[in-house]
């Protein structure tokens, strides 16, 4: 397949536009970091609240009650963890000093559904989902823009 | 038949046959003399096999596993250690009983409002030809007490009481208050009532008698028992009568769905004030009172029992040290 | 832009060869049977037991992230389901023998010609898939009832009709083969028609003929050759090559089938319904898609079958319906709407595999502990039986994704763009419903 010179310039010019996407600083809402304490409470399979929301930099302390067999909790990226018996509420704490939306899941097999009891902890604007929808939509358009329209073409 | 054709079916059924077999013939080679127990939420069967049979002095090889969620395994008043049955893992137990009786295993990871439940017996026969040590009946027993009727407290104090306030008037005490058994067998109200009547105590404020009564209390255990009180409540109890005692732990409302009540509530000074130090060792060692309580008499040695009543009573009572 | 790999003498011997072919098939019959067995008499713990830790999570990386993009239908070369069964329609194991074994040897219905059926199979286990892929029992069953049922059908049928028309992987592997840099093409079609005999269809004392029931010199796409090997053996003209070629060189022809169009829905859907409810945060979606036979899993289901059979053909006919309003077309809707599917093909093979990044990420720990203690017994094979769980490479998961899922939402974009030039129709409205569901997905996942 041969580029036209049009092409090319779409290319280079998609391809500028990928690295602003994925490169560019996005402005950051600064909150003061704040200690944010969550009470989460674990069952078979799922967490309540299953979503956390924070500030980065926040001192984050998870209070994790498990409210029918021994239950944990491994934050993503974070590599925290905790677990925790019926009765027996045991807290986590970490900084929240990484951006980003991160999954937590259960580390300690608690039934069949185990590998898939899963909540999120959302640090932050998830950058890096607006980063990727960016993207998507840039290789929508520029994948329209590259490649000629059936009407300018000739049929193979 | 071609000669490779027959190599070739040879090879097929040579290769299915070794990869099935083998580990067969490992496993039943591995499981002589070895009792397998897998563990089960109470609800989906509980231990399997939940009874068993062992001879004294001969040691009794367990492998123990889950087959669902995290339990834990342990026999009710040896010196066994816990340990923990993984679901999918193998845990190898060694036992050796000294004496004949019949031994209760427990789970000790809650597992669902029904992991009391999930017990089992081991049967101890042969040994010693010693006769049986002659049993003393519990002290609710001796006493006479109903623990199944309401025990509401005659008094209750206005402030909570502080054993450390009361230390500072201890010299009035007569020492008649302070054994054991006058401890044991009443209830912190009555105790209140009895002090209130002593003339010796008169000059005394109500709060100041009921710092007394905490002293009381708190004279007849220890900081470690207590401390393993503590440590057994978090364990075994406050999964139903809450962390800090209010009878709202994570089952309270499946208890409560099942039998109709709540349980106990022990920051409830009305209730827990007008039990005795003996009326709770009942309810412990007995159970039931239509409330879903277990019972923990072929679990806990008595001194055990004695601990965790020591903690209960700190949900009224300030101590001294914590 | 193609390169023969047949072209090399010890590739070749290695492929025409019976011997090395069958020591693999050995070892997969093997590990298959073994997999049935821990399943039925090992732990019932799913993430310890070899058979649900084999199958969903070794298996299926391996299926999804290597097999399928790289080597099309390479699974199905190595496939030990259809094996015994094969070998008892042809008595024998190695050559064909002197005598023919009597068999049926039905010829397949032609009504069932297609791949409805496996999208029906495909569906039926999506359904129960939460429970078949944490249970190793029902995994155990679900693996045994496959290799019954291949052998039942290879007893009663002629050629290999479960891979062909019923296996629920076969399916997608076939669609997604497409996109597969490797393929087995015809050198030279002229030398084909001239062929007297065909015995690449027809078999000969050097091989059988085709078990997939496929002419090799009609041979356009990899849908649906398997990669046995046995044309390669039975070609007296030596006209059969494996070539290497660029990815997704098939994607240029457009399906105009409809079956192989609803299997492309029902892969983008599923793999959207497991993002959300397998791998998102809503515990009541988990609960309702495992609790088989309840009200909430009646709601699971037929929310599930909208979604896949209703809602996302149905925004994806507006698409191409609007596509052909621009273009003021009078092209066969029915056509249009099956070609532009195939846009569908690489973009629902990227979902699943950002999907399976995440999902094998996570659990690939697994497979260490299984593989040393198979069967929950407290063996420790390999001295990997106390190692810990563990995910892996969470922090490069979410750029691996949208690196997956973007790309994947570019080669659609390329894919729609080639078929409307060749439908001659506009494909901006089929590439806006690719970005939508790229975002959707992207969302669920991110």
């Amino acid at each position: 397949m041969k580029l036209s010179r049009e092409q090319w310039f779409y290319i280079i010019l998609a391809g500028l536009a990928g690295a602003l996407i994925v490169f560019a600083p996005l402005p950051v809402r600064v909150a003061p970091p704040s200690q944010r304490t969550f009470r989460v409470e674990a069952s078979q399979f799922a967490y309540s609240p299953a979503v956390l929301t924070v500030n980065p930099g926040d001192t984050v302390t998870i209070e994790l009650v498990s409210t029918d067999v021994v239950h944990g909790l491994y934050v993503d990226g974070y590599g925290a963890s905790v677990t925790a018996d019926p009765g027996q509420t045991v807290s986590l704490t970490f900084i929240a000093n990484e951006p980003g939306s991160f999954r937590f899941r259960c580390n300690v097999t608690c039934g069949a559904l185990h590998p898939f009891m899963i909540g999120k902890l959302q640090v932050g604007t998830n950058t890096l989902l607006w980063r990727a929808v960016g993207l998507a939509l840039l290789a929508a358009f520029s994948g329209v823009a590259l490649f000629p329209r059936p009407a300018t073409v000739k049929a193979v | 038949m071609k000669r490779s054709e027959i190599l070739s079916r040879l090879l097929v059924i040579a290769g299915v046959l070794l990869v099935l077999s083998v580990p067969l013939a490992v496993h039943f080679y591995e499981g002589q003399g070895i009792v397998e127990i897998h563990g089960r939420m109470a609800e989906s069967g509980g231990w399997s096999p939940n009874s068993i049979h062992a001879q004294v002095g001969v040691p009794l090889h367990l492998r123990l596993t889950s087959d669902d969620v995290m339990h834990g395994f342990a026999i009710g008043q040896s010196d066994m250690p816990v340990v923990d049955v993984a679901p999918g893992k193998m845990t190898e137990v060694t036992i050796t009983f000294n004496k004949p009786g019949t031994y209760t295993y427990y789970c000790t990871r809650w597992c669902g409002p029904n992991h009391w439940r999930m017990r089992g017996t081991i049967e101890v026969s042969g040994g010693s030809s010693d006769a049986p040590q002659p049993v003393s009946p519990p002290l609710y027993m001796t006493l006479n007490l109903n623990i199944d009727a309401p025990h509401p407290a005659i008094a209750t104090p206005t402030e909570r009481p502080s054993a450390l306030r009361g230390a500072a008037f201890a010299a009035m005490l007569s020492s008649s208050y302070l054994t054991n058994d006058y401890y044991r067998a009443h209830s912190p109200s009555q105790a209140y009532l009895d002090l209130r009547a002593d003339p010796a105590l008169s000059s005394l404020s109500n709060p100041n008698v009921w710092d007394l009564v905490a002293y009381i209390w708190q004279s007849n255990t220890t900081p470690e028992g207590r401390a393993e009180g503590q440590r057994l409540f978090a364990r075994n109890c406050s999964a139903c009568h809450g962390e800090s005692g209010g009878g709202d732990g994570v089952f309270s409302a499946s208890v409560n769905a099942q039998t109709g009540k709540f349980p106990a509530n022990f920051t409830d000074p009305a209730s827990l004030l007008g039990a005795s130090p003996a009326l709770l060792q009942g309810k412990i060692l007995r159970g039931g009172m239509g409330t879903g309580m277990p019972y923990w008499g072929p679990i806990f040695e008595n001194e055990t029992i004695w601990s965790i009543i020591g903690y209960i009573y700190t949900f009224q009572f300030d101590e001294v040290q914590k | 832009m193609r390169s023969e790999l047949t072209r090399f003498s010890v590739v070749k011997s290695l492929l025409k060869n019976r011997w090395p072919q069958l020591f693999g098939f050995i070892v997969m019959l093997a590990g298959f049977l073994y997999a049935i067995m821990t399943g039925f008499i090992g732990t019932p713990v799913g993430n310890n037991n070899f058979s649900t830790v084999f199958v969903w999570i070794a298996w299926w990386a391996i299926l999804i992230l290597v097999a399928v993009p790289f080597f099309g239908r390479g699974w199905c070369a190595v496939c030990p389901i259809p094996l015994p069964g094969e070998w008892i329609q042809r008595g024998a194991i190695l050559e064909p023998p002197s005598r023919k074994p009597r068999r049926f040897n039905l010829r397949w219905p032609n009504k069932l010609r297609n791949i409805w059926l496996q999208n029906l199979t495909f569906t039926l286990v999506a359904l129960f898939s939460t429970v078949i892929l944490t249970t190793p029992k029902v995994t155990a069953v679900v693996l045994a009832a496959m290799l019954f049922l291949a052998v039942g059908m290879s007893i009663v049928f002629e050629r290999r009709t479960f891979c062909r028309y019923l296996c629920p992987v076969s399916g997608f592997i076939g669609l997604y083969a497409q996109t597969a840099p490797v393929e087995l093409r015809v050198k030279d079609k002229q030398v084909c028609i001239t062929c007297k005999g065909k015995p690449c269809y027809n078999g000969s004392a050097a091989g059988y003929g085709c078990p997939w029931d496929v002419f090799p010199g009609g041979l356009t796409k990899n849908t649906y050759c398997g990669l046995c090997m046995e044309c390669l053996r039975t070609c007296p003209n030596d006209n059969i090559a494996i070539n290497l070629r660029p990815f997704a060189a098939d994607l240029g022809q457009p399906s105009r089938k409809l079956d192989e169009a609803f299997k492309a829905f029902i892969m983008l859907g599923a793999a959207m319904v497991y993002a959300g409810v397998l791998l998102g945060p809503w515990g009541e979606l988990k609960s309702a898609a495992y609790s088989v036979g309840t009200v909430a899993w009646f709601g699971y289901v037929m929310a599930f079958l909208a979604f896949i059979f209703g809602l996302l053909p149905a925004l994806f006919w507006l698409a191409v319906k609007l596509g052909q309003v621009l273009s003021k077309s009078n092209v066969p809707a029915r056509h249009v709407f099956a070609a532009f599917a195939t846009a569908l093909v690489p973009l629902g093979l990227m979902f699943w595999v950002a999907f399976s990044l995440s999902f094998v990420l996570t659990n690939a720990s697994y497979i260490f502990i299984a593989f040393s203690d198979p069967f929950g017994w407290g063996w420790n094979l390999f001295g990997t039986a106390a190692l810990t769980w563990q995910p892996y490479l969470t922090t490069a998961l979410v750029p691996l994704q949208t690196l997956v899922l973007v790309g994947g939402l570019l080669w659609s974009v390329r894919t729609a763009q080639k078929v409307g030039r060749e439908v001659k129709i506009q494909p901006v409205p089929v590439i806006v419903f690719s970005m939508l569901v790229t975002l959707v997905m992207l969302g669920l996942l991110l």
